[in-house]
């Protein structure tokens, strides 16, 4: 905190006044629960960790680090379709990195989505549309939105799309150059197939120390399947780290993670 | 079976520009655009010009070349007389560029005797007014323009045999049929070894469809003769049309064109709202003595708002300042729009300003259109909101509504929750129950502090033990205002198996505000 303090009177020569209600506001600003860590606010272009190399691909969609490595291409190719299930952090990290790196996305249906999380791993608000209420045919709403957006995540609400209407929606995501990302409901012939499931918190007291402390990170167990390549399963982190949430990949997977799954 | 006669005026856009600067039908005259030549006369082509050319080569292939620059408004005025003249002899007409219009065959063939007769009558028609014109004949719109092209009557039924031998270019060449990517699709089947129409004719529908986008469609039905709009286009939803007065009425071109796009953007919400895209447009106009005037508009994309702005200018102008001999004798008092056929709004295709840096403008596109499907409310875009709880800190807003976050983000939120917000939110923040171990519900005290351990929780039929916690985090907001004063508090629950909650404690009772996963 008293560096936080020094550097604050030491780059100013404000009132003392002023430098007081400067100091308060600091304060206040500090989160319930903190330790210290003053809120500040991001740095100008920060992404959700996506390497810069891999986001100016033409032709892929960044994914969060850490889901770039389960991926053959290091991303969501344009122009398929993938198929999401599990822990909903996934799909708020693809909303994260598309929008951070310039492309739209919108999403159909899943009103459940943490749009504040997405925003804290660095997602651009005004290239993220929701569509919560699509009316009695979503695959038709996403269709016509294929048409604009990068990424279409929609919500199937458990149900299944039969072959010769999912066959019309792939061929429109690929002369458009759009990545449809199908959650929640079952979809025939999606390329790559990703499952999330949490596999431990960090932050949280433990023995002595239970009931203090906070959530700081979120372990992920993911599995990518697909038609092209093995499966393959990583586990990695989400965690907060000066004033942004970052996923950090973990490299060891044990046995019994990977049965788990 | 239907019957349509095309009128085509070779080289129109020179020929206007012939027109407007009184030079000899003889004379070398070519029309550029961006320092290209986008059309130039017959005498030109005859020494060397071409489209294409930039326009210092092809003033050295042709040293006495008049050279104008496009504009499509001198264009649509120059045709005015032109289509007049025709309407004056067969009613109907629709106009679908300057320079080329259609109109319904059966009607004019029985009244002159036959398609021969007819075709004659209307060459010497437009030839009255100094214009030299082809006409052509056929079943379907697109062969019928082709046909007007070789000055051709192709007989019922033999569109596709007519089609057959001519080469895949023909396809593309009216702008005012295809999509703008045809030249594409064109280049692309020739290198793929389709030369003539008639080879991609034989191709399968199925296999078409398939392969290539929705144009491919369009121009294989275009090849085989077929109608090229599919014949489910939507019945007209009723009170589609607008309708405007004037007074004092408009008498000026440049009055005429801001009426214009008014009047064009009341008419594409209410197309909007109706879920349909304009495919063919009545423009009508009656002047204060009482003269009424109307033409057709026919397009092969469904026209947008700054398309219809633009047809409504080109029509006005025409009316307005034209040769015509059914020039009004006063200022145009009434305007109406009135859409004749529609299609379904997730028709209106894109592409058109779907150049590289537009990405912006495509995305907006498409979620107005979802809009127009579903209504202003269905799209909402966030902004970043102050607040303590994840759900308050984003607003969610109508597109197109100016993004006002609800609380201002910037103000210290005391209370705040820690980073990292759950991925999961619930809005309807179902009931759970907290309980410590000897079964006795657990609340957060006016201290802020919970009643005893908690130790289970009960969430519908399910329940876990408490493996962890942190907080509770008092919220304590509106304290200066009793209608709206909240206390309550959150606490992070982490359950066996691994799943923790975002809880909120009001008035003694627990809900569910999200899940971290």
């Amino acid at each position: 905190m008293t560096d936080v303090v020094e550097a604050a009177i030491g780059e100013s020569d404000l009132s003392r006044q002023d430098r007081l209600a400067q100091l308060r506001n600091r304060m206040a600003s500090i989160p319930a629960g903190g330790d210290g860590k003053a809120v500040l606010s991001f740095p100008a272009g920060a992404s959700a960790g996506v390497p810069v190399d891999r986001a100016a691909k033409v032709g892929i969609l960044p994914v969060p680090a850490g889901i770039a490595e389960l991926l053959p291409q290091g991303g969501l190719v344009r122009g398929t379709v993938v198929s999401v299930e599990g822990a909903s952090s996934l799909l708020v990290g693809l909303m994260a990195s598309v929008t951070a790196s310039g492309g739209h996305v919108a999403v159909i249906g899943q009103t459940r989505l943490g749009v504040l999380a997405a925003y804290e791993m660095g997602a651009k608000l005004e290239r993220l549309a929701f569509i919560p209420a699509p009316g009695p045919d979503p695959v038709e709403v996403a269709a016509v939105l294929l048409d604009g957006m990068d990424l279409v995540i929609l919500g199937l609400a458990g149900a299944s799309v039969p072959p010769s209407r999912a066959r019309a929606v792939v061929a429109r995501a690929r002369s458009k150059g759009s990545t449809l990302v199908v959650t929640d409901g079952h979809w025939d012939g999606a390329e790559i197939r990703l499952d999330a499931r949490v596999d431990g918190y960090g932050g949280f007291g433990q023995g002595r120390a239970l009931g203090r402390g906070r959530l700081e990170s979120l372990s992920l167990a993911v599995r990518a399947r697909g038609r092209s390549f093995q499966p393959r399963t990583t586990r990695l982190d989400i965690c907060s780290a000066a004033g942004r949430v970052e996923w950090r990949p973990t490299r060891e997977v044990s046995a019994a993670q990977v049965v788990a799954l | 079976m239907s019957r349509v006669l095309a009128l085509w005026c070779p080289d129109w856009p020179a020929v206007a520009a012939a027109a407007l600067a009184d030079l000899p039908a003889t004379h070398p005259v070519a029309v550029t655009s961006g320092n290209r030549v986008i059309a130039c006369s017959a005498t030109a082509r005859a020494e060397g010009v071409r489209r294409g050319l930039r326009r210092r080569e092809s003033q050295a292939r042709c040293p006495e070349l008049y050279v104008a620059v496009a504009d499509p408004e001198r264009d649509a005025r120059l045709f005015e007389p032109v289509a007049a003249a025709v309407d004056a002899a067969a009613p109907g007409i629709e106009v679908l560029r300057p320079g080329l219009l259609v109109l319904s065959a059966r009607g004019v063939s029985r009244y002159f005797g036959s398609e021969e007769a007819a075709a004659e009558r209307l060459v010497d028609q437009v030839a009255a007014v100094g214009v030299e014109c082809q006409v052509g004949v056929a079943d379907q719109l697109s062969t019928a323009v082709i046909a007007a092209r070789r000055a051709v009557l192709v007989p019922p039924g033999g569109g596709a045999s007519f089609l057959a031998p001519l080469p895949m270019s023909e396809l593309a060449a009216e702008p005012s049929l295809s999509a703008p990517h045809r030249g594409e699709l064109v280049d692309l089947l020739h290198r793929l070894g389709i030369r003539t129409i008639g080879s991609f004719a034989d191709l399968p529908a199925v296999d078409v469809a398939s392969r290539f986008g929705t144009d491919a469609v369009l121009a294989h039905r275009a090849a085989r003769g077929e109608p090229e709009r599919p014949p489910s286009a939507r019945t007209l939803p009723p009170d589609l049309e607008v309708e405007q007065q004037y007074d004092p009425s408009i008498e000026r071109v440049d009055a005429a064109a801001f009426a214009g796009r008014a009047l064009a953007s009341l008419l594409h919400d209410k197309l909007s709202g109706a879920a349909v895209a304009c495919t063919r447009l009545l423009i009508s106009a009656s002047t204060g003595n009482g003269e009424h005037l109307s033409r057709t508009w026919r397009c092969a994309e469904p026209l947008t708002p700054e398309g219809t702005a633009d047809r409504v200018r080109w029509q006005l102008d025409g009316w307005l300042s034209g040769r015509s001999e059914a020039k009004p004798t006063a200022g145009i008092a009434v305007l109406r729009l009135e859409p004749v056929e529609v299609v379904s709004a997730g028709a209106l295709q894109l592409g058109l300003w779907g150049g590289v840096g537009d990405e912006d403008e495509r995305a907006r596109r498409a979620l107005v259109r979802v809009q127009g499907l579903l209504g202003g409310e269905s799209v909402q875009v966030g902004v970043l909101s102050g607040g303590r709880g994840p759900l308050e800190r984003i607003t969610l807003l109508p597109l197109g509504d100016e993004r006002v976050a609800a609380h201002d983000p910037t103000s210290p939120w005391p209370g705040r929750l820690p980073q990292p917000a759950p991925g999961s939110i619930f809005v309807d923040n179902p009931k759970v129950v907290l309980r410590d171990a000897s079964g006795t519900a657990v609340y957060v005290t006016e201290r802020g502090v919970f009643s005893a351990r908690p130790a289970r929780l009960t969430w519908g039929s399910k329940e876990w033990a408490v493996q962890g916690w942190a907080g509770p985090w008092p919220v304590d907001e509106r304290w200066w205002d009793t209608a709206a004063v909240r206390t309550a508090a959150r606490a992070q629950v982490l359950l066996e198996q691994s799943r923790a909650l975002l809880v909120i404690c009001e008035g003694g009772r627990w809900s569910v505000e999200g899940v971290y996963e």
